[in-house]
């Protein structure tokens, strides 16, 4: 191997240099890339620019005069219910959130720690269980929320959809913290058992602060899902007022009374960007999580 | 015959010699029999049979009988005791030395007396070594709590006699005190910055050191406030108290926890020996604990008693339902009962009514096994738990149930209930002209999915066919694309890295409902898509009225959106695999193909396997998609009916038949048809994970 190139600049690299064949599957690499790259950004890029563009009329056109405006985003906040739509698709992300970590807190530690008859049987049924879309109970879910809220009012549809999303993750989510928490090792936990704590006090001190970074990742999760949801809001939610971000944000384009293509479209950006901020910002853990999630799971 | 254990043995099977002499008795001629031939067996015979008539003249029944007798009196005469004791106690005493000094007291008496009857029975040996241990431990702790007390007296009345004066003198120093660090606090802070300005230190170092500094000022401020009399006493008063109050607990813990020991090592010896209570209780849960002696234990016992005859059972016979009949509602399904009553109510609260049954009964069960364990080993010469050692019992053993109660219920509630209900609706006639009434109609609507027959079946085929087709290629091509595009990222001679790995994870990150939608709008007939296509390429599209042309766009749309993930997913697994291994690989002259077929794509797909087959799963119920992009369209009446278009998926279908023309029933019995294969292909995926097959503990 040659150490000077006829230039006479170092080569300084514990690569090979490339041979011309290389060369051009390097370029070729880079030309698949960018135009995949290009494939990803222009809808996003046609997206933001007609949520700005003020030449357009309810259906979206292209090749269109381009002016900015923000007539679209006014429309939004005066004509629809988007705040009260993202109010409501908050509420039952949070809560839905919480509820699921608490649930799923216990379960994982004691799938991950204790022996108990049924663990393995238990744990498989309920894997293959959630394996039906929970799609599948939607006659019953109807019939049940209307026995229940006839019986407590303050049993809304939202808590009625926040106990669907709650409970349909807690056997992926059991699975996915049981198979971090397998990985913390017992001799942290047998050490606070000698200094005298109690089971829930291995978990609150021990355990919860080493798996935090799963944690965090299932609450995520938890609360990404009613923001990407759109069939059982749609289903379960009936008046405009009720409605999350995608039941809400549908009538945009679907209903001929109040369509308005652009509108959609900039309520689309609106919701799109704090998700897409939260997932940049915290790619690394996201694809850690989901690589320990398949290597365990 | 009654038989008897020569020994009484406890929970680790140690062997405890009887002190109960008649059954001892009766144990060594029973043994003598067994040994002795015909003839001087006949005679032991005689002699047991002697000897058991004459049970109660036994001189050990005798000794025992008095033993009783006397306990009797004992205990009427310590309550009196007990009683001028009160009397005698200091009553400035608080409530709780109170307690323990006559607890003392009662030890002492008793230690007195059951010291005479220790060799009669082991109940007597119990007795006296607990009641020793008492008289032995609570004094400490009784000294320990007045002696805090005392101090605690002691600094109230201090506290009295400080000088309020002195106080704001201390004060004003204190305030002096404080200004003076926080100037030299200053001062140090602007050092640091002077020398961060001057490049001496690093941001890092910077920040490390004021928070350090600060973290000390607040130390000294802190300790300087105790100067005041004032505060000093009422942090003494409030350690103390902390103090009194932790010490007792875990005196008392000790204490608790030498008596459980001794409970281990005392056997109980019963003359009787055989389990009858847990058979006779068995329909009360709560009354064979109490009859055991486990009091604390009943008490949660009884609870569940409640709660079968007060819920599960009056619930299952049709009390207390909202509209239904209990279990019987499963099978009249409100036929002949009021005009606004609905079947589904009635199948659900049946349903509903099942659950509790089978609640009950596993909790009757529970409760029979526990009295029965309990009583078997109390005749094996086990002692009974008390309370302090059935909560800790509860509290290791039963951690992990109680733990997943919550998930229990909800899941319960949330899919066990809705999902029978929707086993249950597909036998059943529920369409739009049988709303609120329906019956039973077996395995009609299977025989008309399979057949095709009928209104609903005939598309059922159709419908089948795209959904594995579609399954099939937008997974797939979802699969090829984001793999390939996570190894062209991850050459190591790629620059930008970064960018490539933010842009890929776009169609991921943006909800996709809003990708859905637009590729929708711009797809349609004006769309942006379908003019650039035309001024590109002069391709005519019409995506939304062609059933093609939806189709090939939803398996792109899919592969656009779906390629995200698997790039993530699998960038993930290729960041770990070692090099070393293509290090080798390269020594041994392999090529990079071969570097790929054989290291990289097998590592891959084992390590992502069960998140692939979760991906097809998910795109086989990709309801959002279809619904979103052309509502299952383009719609050919002529091929499909008006239920269906022909870019819909079984989930729009079902969708479509119970939520917008209300055919419940069949679309209850393609749900089924769905889950089950659904199930079957996750089980497939599943049983092969690594988490399932390598069970640690």
């Amino acid at each position: 191997m040659k150490l000077f190139k006829k230039k006479g600049d170092l080569y300084l690299s514990d690569k090979q240099p490339l041979s011309i064949s290389g060369k051009i599957l390097l370029g070729l690499t880079y030309i698949i890339l960018i135009s995949w790259a290009v494939v990803i950004l222009w809808p996003l890029y046609q997206m933001i620019l007609s949520a700005f563009n003020g030449r357009q009329e309810q259906y979206l056109m292209l090749n269109d005069q381009f002016t900015f405006s923000l007539k679209h985003f006014e429309y939004l906040f005066n004509n629809t219910l988007f705040f009260k739509w993202a109010k409501n698709t908050i509420f039952i992300s949070v809560a839905t959130a919480i509820l699921t970590l608490i649930i799923v807190s216990f379960t994982g530690y004691a799938y991950s720690r204790y022996r108990f008859k049924g663990k393995k049987a238990s744990l498989m049924a309920i894997m293959l269980i959630q394996a039906i879309p929970t799609f599948a109970g939607i006659t019953a879910y109807f019939t049940m929320y209307s026995v229940i809220s006839s019986i407590n009012p303050a049993f809304t549809r939202q808590v009625m959809l926040i106990l669907i999303y709650a409970g349909g993750g807690i056997a992926n989510n059991t699975f996915i913290l049981k198979g971090y928490i397998d990985s913390i090792s017992t001799e942290l936990d047998d050490a606070a058992k000698i200094d005298g704590c109690s089971n829930l006090q291995v978990y609150r001190l021990i355990i919860m602060p080493v798996a935090r970074p799963m944690l965090a990742l299932i609450g995520l999760w938890s609360f990404i899902g009613p923001f990407m949801d759109y069939l059982l809001p749609k289903v379960l939610l009936t008046s405009p007022e009720t409605y999350t971000l995608a039941a809400g944000l549908f009538t945009l384009i679907n209903d001929v009374r109040n369509l308005n293509q652009p509108a959609f479209a900039a309520g689309g950006l609106l919701t799109a960007i704090p998700i897409v901020i939260l997932f940049v910002v915290l790619q690394k853990q996201l694809v850690s999580g989901l690589s320990k999630g398949s290597v365990k799971g | 015959m009654v038989s008897y254990n020569k020994f009484l043995y406890d929970e680790i099977g140690n062997e405890y010699e009887r002190k109960n002499l008649y059954i001892k008795e009766i144990v060594r001629i029973k043994e003598k029999i067994k040994e002795a031939d015909l003839e001087t067996g006949q005679k032991l015979k005689l002699e047991l049979k002697e000897l058991i008539k004459n049970k109660n003249t036994h001189p050990y029944n005798m000794k025992l009988k008095k033993f009783r007798n006397e306990e009797k009196i004992f205990l009427k005469s310590l309550r009196k005791k007990k009683k001028n004791f009160i009397n005698t106690l200091d009553k400035s005493l608080s409530y709780k030395v109170k307690r323990l000094e006559i607890q003392l007291f009662i030890a002492k008496e008793k230690v007195k007396f059951y010291k005479a009857y220790v060799e009669v029975t082991y109940d007597a040996e119990l007795e006296y070594k607990k009641n020793k241990l008492l008289k032995e431990e609570l004094p400490r702790i009784i000294e320990n709590m007045v002696e805090g007390k005392s101090i605690i007296k002691q600094a109230i009345t201090d506290r009295k006699n400080i000088d309020l004066n002195n106080e704001k003198k201390v004060k004003g120093e204190l305030r002096e005190f404080k200004r003076e660090q926080k100037e030299i606090l200053e001062e140090k802070i602007g050092k640091l910055k002077d020398n961060r300005k001057k490049g001496l230190i690093s941001k890092k170092a910077e920040t490390n050191e004021i928070k350090a500094l600060k973290k000390k000022y607040k130390e000294l401020i802190n300790l300087k406030s105790y100067d005041s009399p004032l505060k000093t006493n009422k942090e003494l008063m409030e350690s103390k108290s902390h103090e009194i109050k932790e010490s007792t607990k875990l005196g008392m813990k000790i204490l608790n926890s030498n008596i459980a020991d001794l409970r281990r090592k005392i056997p109980v010896e019963l003359e009787n020996n055989r389990a009858k209570l847990a058979y006779f209780t068995l329909p009360i849960p709560g009354l064979g604990q109490i009859l055991n002696g486990q009091y604390g234990k009943s008490f949660i016992f009884l609870i569940v008693s409640l709660f079968i005859y007060l819920i599960g059972i009056p619930y299952a016979l049709g009390f207390g339902n909202y509209q239904g009949e209990g279990i019987r509602g499963l099978v009249t399904l409100a036929e002949g009962a009021r005009r606004v009553d609905k079947s589904l109510i009635f199948m659900i609260e049946g349903i509903l009514a099942v659950f509790f049954v089978i609640i009950s009964l596993f909790l009757l069960y529970f409760s029979f096994r526990d009295v029965l364990k309990v009583e078997r080993n109390t005749l094996k010469g086990i002692r009974p738990y008390n309370w302090f050692e059935t909560k800790s019992t509860l509290r290791e053993g039963g951690f992990p149930y109680i733990s997943n109660l919550p998930a229990l219920v909800v899941i319960i509630f949330v899919i066990l209930v809705p999902i029978s209900t929707t086993i249950l609706l597909s036998f059943t006639g529920m369409d739009p002209q049988h709303q609120s009434k329906f019956s039973w109609i077996g395995i009609e609507n299977y025989k008309m999915l399979f057949l095709g027959e009928g209104l609903a079946g005939s598309v059922f085929w159709l419908t089948l066919v795209w959904t594995i087709v579609w399954t099939l290629l937008a997974t797939t091509l979802a699969i090829v694309i984001g793999f390939t595009l996570s190894l062209l990222v991850n050459n190591e001679r790629v620059k930008g890295k970064l960018f490539f790995r933010t842009v890929y994870l776009l169609p991921w990150a943006v909800p996709a409902f809003i990708t859905i939608m637009f590729f929708s709008i711009m797809l349609s007939q004006n769309g942006a898509i379908s003019q650039l296509a035309n001024n590109l390429f002069g391709l005519e599209l019409s995506v939304k009225n062609n059933a093609t042309q939806t189709r090939i766009a939803l398996i792109l749309l899919q592969g656009w959106l779906g390629s995200s993930y698997i790039f993530l997913l699998s960038t993930g697994v290729l960041q770990a695999i070692p090099s070393d291994l293509y290090e080798a690989a390269e020594m041994d002259g392999a090529t990079t193909w071969q570097k790929l077929r054989r290291i990289t794509i097998p590592i891959v797909l084992f390590q992502t396997a069960p998140l692939l087959v979760g991906q097809y799963v998910f795109n086989f119920n990709n309801f959002s998609i279809i619904y979103l992009f052309n509502g299952g369209g383009p719609f050919e009446p002529s091929k499909y009916g008006n239920l269906a278009g022909s870019s819909d998926l079984l989930i729009s279908y079902i969708y479509k038949l119970t939520i917008e023309n209300q055919y419940q029933g069949i679309g209850a019995a393609i749900t089924i048809f769905v889950a089950i294969a659904v199930m079957f292909v996750s089980f497939l995926g599943y049983r092969n994970s690594k988490a399932f097959k390598e069970e640690r503990l």
